[in-house]
């Protein structure tokens, strides 16, 4: 499992997440990520930490309860 | 090739932060050191023209990472230390504390340093780059003291917004006919000036400073323009853009990687965070990941301008929406799309960076 952490006092709204990830990540209305769930097993978290040009994505593997 | 079993990372902005936590999360195991020249862990810049400035955010708060996850991730940090010298046919770096540190593959993320004007500049002279810079400009940021900035692209403009918001006059001086007019083109520069007028902030054009005038208890007191003319003034900053840290050499080849300012073409336009995790790929050598245009943005005057794509080959503009929240669109000869400007419309820029994405 992946825990999802966005800082969005990071986030510059470039958007790739949203795209890359779409069932995890949305922007809101001031188009800044949000996450939609806190925990996931999608590996596309991945991508959408990777596409992100500010890092402000912070995936990190966890074991399964 | 054989993985590496030690990864240096010369360099703890965010290209160097990014690489390194990208060859752990891509399940790099070896030892993985990442050296700052500054005393601080690897934090988010462009705050300090902005909430860092006006004190809305701490130093503390701009730490890309919480102090915990470097350790959990066994990355070493060594800060305050630069890289004196790398011997590349021993595998081996010596930082300027004397510390010999050996690698497998070297990574140079030392990013770039604020371009000084060439004549001497006295006390009171600032540039905005580091930390250190920012603490010290925000001492000199007092209600009524007199600002002048050399450079009128994006630190200069931001820290003008962020000074009149604290009571500073300001002089902006620029060389082209218009602030940005090289990056964003001139119909957004004459937007963009106006607008700084409006919010009091005295723009001089078409000018280049020649000298800085001092007091006699060695403080600046004047800004002298090519023309002739002074700009009086308690407090500089010189924001004439950045030059490559290139001291290590430009010279990449595996085991060797460069990343962030020092190594993209276009400096910031360029997403130095993209990069990093293009080095940690390569060094772990799995595919890299498909293309992102390059992406700006800048916060000044209560507009939040989000820039995707490349403007250099721009011919025609087009400006749609009101004077606060617009888009432009950049076109090449033939019609191109090369590049998109939102201007307090980030729900727009989703949508536009697929568009130029599209077009390329």
């Amino acid at each position: 499992m992946y825990r999802i952490q966005i800082d969005r006092s990071l986030c510059s709204g470039f958007g790739a997440c949203a795209e890359l990830a779409p069932d995890i990540i949305e922007l809101d209305a001031s188009g800044n990520a949000t996450a939609r769930v806190g925990m996931s097993d999608d590996p596309a978290v991945l991508d959408a930490a990777a596409a992100c040009p500010m890092a402000a994505i912070l995936i990190t593997e966890e074991e399964a309860a | 090739m054989t993985p590496p079993r030690s990864v240096l990372v010369v360099g703890a902005g965010l290209a160097g932060a990014r690489c390194a936590e990208t060859l752990r999360a891509e399940g790099f195991d070896g030892e993985l050191v990442l050296v700052g020249e500054e005393p601080f862990a690897p934090y988010e810049r462009p705050a300090l023209s902005k909430e860092f400035l006006t004190g809305e955010r701490s130093a503390e708060e701009l730490f890309l990472r919480p102090n915990a996850f470097w350790h959990e991730q066994r990355i070493e940090l060594v800060l305050g230390q630069r890289v004196a010298s790398v011997d590349r046919e021993r595998r081996t770096a010596t930082t300027s504390g004397g510390r010999v540190i050996h690698w497998d593959a070297l990574v140079l993320a030392t990013g770039a340093r604020a371009r000084q004007l060439p004549f001497e500049a006295p006390a009171g002279t600032h540039v905005l780059r580091t930390l250190a810079d920012a603490i010290a400009l925000r001492r000199e940021l007092l209600p009524g003291a007199r600002l002048a900035i050399v450079g009128g692209g994006f630190v200069g403009a931001e820290v003008a917004s962020t000074a009149r918001k604290l009571g500073v006059d300001v002089t902006l001086l620029e060389a082209g006919s218009a602030p940005f007019e090289r990056a964003l083109g001139p119909e957004l520069g004459v937007r963009l000036a106006e607008r700084y007028l409006d919010h009091g902030v005295d723009i001089r054009t078409e000018t280049a400073a020649a000298a800085f005038h001092a007091r006699p208890h060695g403080r600046v007191r004047a800004v002298e323009l090519a023309d002739g003319s002074v700009v009086e003034c308690d407090v500089v900053l010189v924001a004439v853009g950045v030059a490559p840290a290139h001291e290590l050499g430009a010279e990449v080849e595996p085991p060797i990687y460069a990343c962030g300012d020092n190594a993209g073409s276009r400096g910031h336009w360029t997403g130095a965070a993209a990069e990093a995790v293009g080095a940690a790929r390569r060094i772990l050598e799995l595919d890299p990941l498909p293309a992102q245009p390059p992406f700006f943005w800048s916060d000044q005057f209560g507009l939040r301008l989000q820039l995707v794509g490349d403007t250099t080959h721009a011919d025609e503009v087009e400006l749609e929406g009101s004077h606060d929240s617009f888009v432009a669109r950049y076109r090449a000869r033939g019609g191109k799309l090369v590049a998109a400007l939102a201007s307090n419309q980030p729900a727009a820029m989703g949508g536009l960076r697929l568009e130029v994405a599209a077009a390329a």
